[in-house]
């Protein structure tokens, strides 16, 4: 045991502070490397991602097909690549397009309250009571076969959870002495969304924002399956985990890459997290 | 006589440093023991050693013997079977602690029940006449300190000193030949406080060994029995409790005693009417009620500029939301708030109960009151010669506001509304929460800065004797 020193407070144990930031580097590592994948890829590999040898169909690794070629002989790296780059771009745009309103509108119920919260709760209570993948094949009815519909319904069916978590959180801070204070000290909106309500409301936003992509790559690939979403022979992570999995007891290296993508991009998003909120 | 506890040598300790030396105490069945000291001092560890139940890092040694268990006080577990049976704790603010899905008479039978008299076997008869019995047990235990009308209630309907008498019963019922009480009379006032002793003594005169923990001198004075006085996990003075509260030895102790509101030096009380008189808010036949609570109604008064006027009152009498209302932070149900004309939108300013939840958590105090400066066009100057007369230093400035003592963040607090010159300050009960040589220097600060700069205090205080010996005049609310 050592000599008392005189301050009480715990000391911050090194070891604990070490691995948060080797795991938060692991995470930020591990994006990096799939977003290269993602928008360098398809430029280095130059291979077209439709081409077939069918002669080739579920040939091996190699080295110079590293993943092999696929049920029709296409090469599965170039059509992963492709792959990659168009579901998480896609997913980026819906989660963003779902957070960025939901946050706004939850922040603005809480603030105003009254009568403007009760009719954004009612909206958002109806959006919640319709399956998701039924606004999105309501859309599709409008434009058969096209892109928006998809994109435009994801986020309609997100949007709702980050309102609710956020109205919730918001309505505690704002009643709270720190906002109280802020406001009596004469400070504007501005400010008390910018040192009050973000810095609580970010890391739970980016928690859901996690995983609500992953929620939006496999919901685009579900209405890919029902013939909804986008059509074979589009490379897209959840098309091709469609496409692949009859041949998985021949190939199983072929299912095997796209899955291990997506797994690879959501490891990398919760390795992001703060500690506190890893639980 | 025996013993309800006796420790030997007991010592907490983590990996890099010691946190409690070398602490003896005995406490003889029937007896109490008061440990004073500040927040920080070791008081919860010394706890939370006895109990057995520290926080995974720390560890300890030394012997614990509860009545006629005697223990290695490293092997912690081994005092876990005592628990109800032997030793209960009281913790802080007990009405935390209550079920408040439960009726009071419930939470206590269970107790009965489950701990004192477990059924023989699991059969249902057994277990149907310890429940019956569990019942009438509570039920004259209730009676026994006049809860019988609590009976059927739930927690959120009884006050706050009943919540603590049914928390008591409830970890009383396994019948516990000693209690250790945590800060039993944090946030009560004096009414409130002579319930817990008179609770208290009660138990004494079951034969009940007590140790309290608190830094509330007045309820050591009331207790008797012995005090211990603590600093930086040390025991620095021990003895009965007319000799250490007559004839304090160490030097710490004399100003703990001293800083006890009722030994406060009165200030020179001014006189308010003609001679000043400058009116900076009228409030008139203001009435508020929650639901169908009615607070107060018509309440009328005039605040003047530069005095300091206490608002009295009993718990739940709507102190703090009479000031809200004077902050036009709430509106009354009736009657009206007059500003004097003139004043700014910031004239009127707030400091709170717990400063750590009136400042932002994620940025450094620092940035808090640079925002401030920024604001409203400051010079920094003013702030930093603010500060070192709050005698504040500048090395805080750079933490986060959870990182400081709560009476360092008041003070803080105080210099954030002290730089924009306010004309009133509401003060909501701004030092219930530090130790009493912190709350004698928050206060008299408060006091000397506001009358300094001409602004007018309203301050509520659950404590009479900081109201008597601080304010000018009183504003009471029945």
């Amino acid at each position: 045991m050592t000599a008392y020193t005189d301050s009480s407070a715990p000391l911050p144990s090194s070891g604990r502070r070490f691995s948060l930031v080797s795991r938060r580097g692991a995470g930020i590592v591990l994006l990096t490397l799939i977003a290269v994948f993602a928008i360098f890829g398809p430029w280095l590999i130059a291979i077209d991602p439709a081409r077939q040898e069918l002669s080739r169909f579920l040939e091996s690794p190699s080295w110079a097909q590293p993943l092999g070629m696929d049920q029709l002989g296409r090469s599965m790296l170039a059509r992963l690549a492709h792959a990659t780059r168009l579901s998480l771009s896609m997913a980026v745009l819906g989660v963003l397009s779902a957070a960025i309103p939901g946050t706004l509108i939850g922040v603005a119920a809480a603030w105003r309250g009254g009568w403007i919260e009760r009719v954004l709760t009612a909206l958002a209570d109806a959006v919640l009571a319709l399956p998701g993948l039924l606004l999105v094949l309501l859309l599709a009815a409008f434009a058969p076969g096209q892109f928006w519909p998809l994109y435009v319904g994801i986020s309609l069916a997100l949007w709702v959870e980050y309102f609710r978590v956020v109205r919730a959180a918001s309505h505690i801070l704002l009643a709270s002495p720190q906002v109280e204070a802020s406001r009596l000290l004469g400070f504007n909106t501005i400010y008390l969304l910018r040192r009050h309500l973000l810095p609580v409301l970010l890391p739970r936003i980016f928690t859901l924002m996690r995983f609500g992509f992953a929620g939006a790559v496999l919901a685009m690939s579900a209405l890919g399956f029902v013939g909804v979403g986008l059509q074979p022979p589009t490379p897209e992570l959840g098309v091709m985990m469609i496409e692949l999995l009859p041949y998985y007891s021949e190939a199983p290296w072929l299912i095997g890459a796209p899955v291990l993508v997506l797994f690879m991009t959501l490891l990398g998003l919760v390795l992001l997290a703060r500690e506190e909120e890893a639980a | 006589m025996t013993m309800a506890l006796d420790i030997q040598q007991l010592c907490v300790f983590s990996d890099a440093q010691r946190l409690v030396h070398d602490i003896a105490l005995q406490i003889p069945a029937g007896t109490s023991l008061t440990l004073l000291g500040e927040s920080g001092s070791g008081k919860s560890l010394l706890a939370q050693a006895i109990m057995g139940n520290l926080p995974a890092p720390l560890q300890c040694s030394g012997t614990v013997r509860i009545g006629a268990h005697q223990s290695d006080a490293r092997l912690q577990k081994a005092r876990h079977s005592l628990w109800g049976r032997q030793i209960g704790l009281l913790p802080q603010e007990p009405w935390l602690a209550l079920d408040p899905t439960m009726t009071v008479e419930r939470q206590i039978a269970e107790t009965y029940a489950l701990v004192s008299h477990p059924p023989a076997d699991s059969q249902n008869d057994t277990l149907r006449a310890a429940k019956l019995q569990a019942r009438s047990l509570a039920q004259s235990a209730l009676q026994g300190l006049g809860l019988q009308t609590a009976a059927k209630k739930y927690p959120h309907m009884i006050s706050g000193g009943m919540a603590q008498r049914v928390a008591f019963l409830a970890t009383h019922a396994a019948g516990a030949r000693m209690m250790i009480i945590d800060e039993p009379t944090k946030g009560l006032d004096s009414d409130r406080r002579d319930e817990v002793v008179q609770l208290l003594k009660t138990a004494l005169a079951e034969g009940i060994g007590l140790l309290a923990i608190t830094h509330d001198v007045a309820l050591a004075r009331s207790l008797g029995g012995r005090i211990a006085v603590m600093l930086n996990g040390r025991i620095v003075e021990q003895g009965s409790a007319d000799e250490i509260l007559d004839r304090p030895q160490h030097e710490y102790s004399r100003r703990l005693f001293a800083a006890d509101p009722a030994n406060w030096p009165s200030y020179q009380r001014r006189k308010t009417d003609a001679a000043n008189p400058e009116v900076v808010v009228r409030i008139e036949n203001v009435a508020k009620r929650f639901g169908k609570q009615q607070l107060f109604s018509d309440v009328g008064a005039v605040i003047r500029k530069a005095e300091l006027v206490s608002i009295s009152g009993p718990s739940g009498s709507g102190k703090t939301t009479l000031g809200n209302i004077v902050l036009g932070l709430i509106k009354p149900d009736q009657g009206r708030i007059e500003r004097s004309s003139g004043l700014s939108r910031i004239a009127f300013q707030k400091i709170y109960q717990d400063p750590g939840a009136a400042f932002a958590p994620s940025i450094s105090i620092r940035r808090s009151l640079q925002d401030v400066v920024e604001l409203h066009k400051l010079d920094w100057q003013v702030v930093s010669a603010l500060l070192a007369r709050l005698r504040l230093q500048p090395a805080l400035l750079d933490r986060l506001p959870s990182q400081v003592s709560g009476g360092e963040l008041q003070r803080f607090a105080l210099a954030r509304v002290l730089i924009l010159k306010p004309v009133l300050i509401f003060a909501d009960e701004p030092t219930s929460r530090l130790d009493p040589i912190t709350q004698q220097a928050t206060l008299e600060l408060l006091a000397e800065h506001a009358r300094e700069c001409q602004c007018a205090v309203l301050l509520v205080t659950h404590d009479r004797e900081i109201a008597k010996h601080l304010a000018d005049r009183e504003l009471s609310l029945q």
